[in-house]
């Protein structure tokens, strides 16, 4: 439960963590769409290496890094499979009873996985340098022109925070309330699907029981200390735009001509 | 049973930039049959180490044994009933833990996991749900429905419907009315004096520490700093107050006087009647009783 890397920030002082999170939500974006530009060897390679750059940058550990992203190893592969064995075209490499593997195959899986890859890289380092705060903040600024048409994006942005937020204590409560019970006697790891599933309830109920009392109190507090929605409310964080943004997105714009140019 | 820990440490979340030494090193010895408080600050690690006692946490390195049982760092899957049914552990605010329709059911959930069967846990459950002090009338009410006292009160027996050796208690006390607290604290001298349980509790308090333990263990990020009886432990007050604890209100109150009276400090007392006779002595010859 806890190895899961995504989601999880790490508080550490680097150029990437000092960034603007608008800047930084902006060039995931544009990466994500980017990456389809790469169709050779020498694209995924600029990916590969834009995304090496963006690691050491960062100065999260790689090692810490990719096994958090071991968890989702098994998507990757399938895909990289999948790909594998039903991609045709060009020469017939492997022919092993009903599996066979071609050229082109090979290379498109390759290519394909390599996209996902620096995809889950880049967005998984967003959020290990940016807060769940800045990250709600900056979307909520960039979203801002939305709510001349009425979309309610402070209420999105405030729902998210609230929840990103109460996710960890969440987790946590989950752990105590697992050793509470298993202290009685409990078990959540052995025995048949049936008793396992039983075991589920005396977890659920309480959770769900401090979950509906945290929101409530939640709500109070907030109303209490004069909360009243959007209107007329003022930041305790303004965002601010600096050059190291600017570059960033120059950066991002370089990247996307070098894939162009290196694609032809 | 005895409950021993040899050089155990543990890690939270090793090899990631979350790591914490939240145990350094531990040795400790519990005595069969003895009060034992546990009392350090916020985050030194007291909930740490009575989860070890337990299983529910096992060691980076070292060894916990209570009684033949062993606990030790490894991969291979262990059997810890037999371990779990023997001590029992209240956690802090344990009435986050209840979840059954009925007071009473809630209690059996405990000595059902272990096998008893449904009638002679019911019987347990009524026999604890007494001991605890909630009355007949709540125990077929939804738990959900009680006052946070005495939701505590059922956490608490459910706990002890288990028949454990050793109860474990971490902060029993923390959020209840001072009636309240004396309550409990009583069921808990109760369990030790008289049907002769092994208590280990985890206290912020350190009057209750002090009346009501044989041994005291002093907890300071992560190491034990001081083990020793009650007066052992609080005639350090300085080295105490160095790592941001406090000795008991009535030695307070006694240094303060003496002070007054320019005598000499006096060797700690804990409890109202040993500090009046203090006072008495005081105001009689002058010097104290030392
Ligand atoms: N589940 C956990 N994950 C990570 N760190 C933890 C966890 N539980 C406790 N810690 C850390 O271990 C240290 C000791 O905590 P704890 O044993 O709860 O102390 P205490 O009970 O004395 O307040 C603290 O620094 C705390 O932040
Ligand atoms: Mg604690």
């Amino acid at each position: 439960m806890f190895n899961l890397v995504i989601g999880q920030y790490v508080p550490l002082d680097s150029v990437i963590h000092r960034m603007d999170p608008r800047s930084k939500l902006i060039s995931v974006f544009m990466f994500v769409v980017i990456v389809f530009l790469a169709n050779n060897w020498l694209t995924n390679v600029l990916l590969i290496l834009f995304c090496l750059g963006g690691i050491l940058t960062s100065k999260i550990s790689p090692a810490f890094l990719f096994r958090g992203l071991r968890s989702i190893l098994i998507i990757v592969l399938l895909t990289f499979f999948l790909n594998l064995f039903f991609t045709g075209g060009g020469p017939l490499l492997l022919h092993i009873g009903w599996v066979r593997i071609y050229q082109n195959g090979l290379i498109q899986s390759i290519f394909i996985t390599n996209r996902i890859l620096v995809i889950i890289v880049m967005t998984t380092l967003l959020t290990l340098t940016t807060s769940p705060m800045e990250i709600t903040d900056g979307m909520e600024t960039l979203l801002n022109p939305l709510k001349k048409i009425k979309v309610p994006v402070h209420e999105f942005a405030l729902m998210m925070a609230i929840s990103l937020r109460f996710i960890p204590t969440l987790l946590e409560e989950t752990e105590k309330i697992i050793k509470a019970q298993a202290a009685r006697g409990s078990d959540f790891t052995s025995g048949s699907l049936k008793s396992r599933m039983k075991a589920i309830v005396p977890l659920l109920v309480p959770l769900f029981v401090s979950a509906f009392k945290r929101a409530e109190d939640l709500a109070m507090a907030m109303e209490a200390r004069g909360y009243h929605g959007d209107f007329g409310r003022t930041r305790l964080h303004k965002l601010v735009w600096k050059r190291r943004d600017t570059l960033l997105l120059l950066t991002m714009g370089l990247l996307t001509v070098a894939l162009i140019l290196a694609r032809l | 049973m005895d409950i021993t820990f040899h050089n155990v440490t543990h890690v939270y979340h090793p090899k990631t930039p979350f790591e914490r030494t939240a145990l350094d090193r531990i040795n400790l010895r519990i005595r069969s049959g003895s009060f034992t408080s546990i009392i350090g600050h916020t985050g030194s690690g007291k909930s740490t180490l009575v989860q070890h006692i337990n299983g529910l946490l096992r060691p980076t390195s070292g060894l916990i044994t209570a009684g033949d049982l062993k606990i030790q760092a490894q991969k291979k899957k262990q059997d810890l009933k037999p371990l779990r049914r023997k001590i029992g552990l209240v956690f802090q605010y344990p009435e986050h833990q209840l979840f059954e329709e009925t007071v009473i059911k809630d209690v059996c959930f405990g000595p059902m996991n272990f096998g008893v069967p449904s009638a002679e846990a019911t019987k347990r459950a009524e026999e604890c749900l007494s001991l605890v002090g909630l009355p007949s009338q709540f125990w077929h009410q939804s738990p959900f429905d009680l006052s946070g006292g005495q939701m505590r009160r059922v956490a608490i027996a459910g706990v002890l419907a288990v028949n454990p050796e050793v109860v474990i208690l971490d902060e029993p006390t923390a959020g209840l009315d001072p009636s309240g607290r004396k309550e409990i604290l009583n069921l808990f001298k109760k369990l030790h004096q008289e049907m002769n349980l092994t208590i280990i509790m985890v206290t912020h308090n350190m009057g209750d520490a002090a009346t009501l333990s044989d041994e005291v263990v002093v907890m300071d990020s992560g190491r034990l700093v001081m083990s020793g009886t009650p007066e052992q432990i609080f005639s350090r007050d300085r080295e105490l107050r160095k790592i941001g604890l406090d000795v008991p209100e009535t030695m307070l109150f006694l240094d303060s006087l003496t002070d007054k009276f320019d005598q000499p400090r006096m060797t700690p007392v804990f409890s109202l009647k040993g500090t009046a006779d203090r006072i008495a002595g005081l105001m009689n010859g002058g010097a104290a009783d030392v």
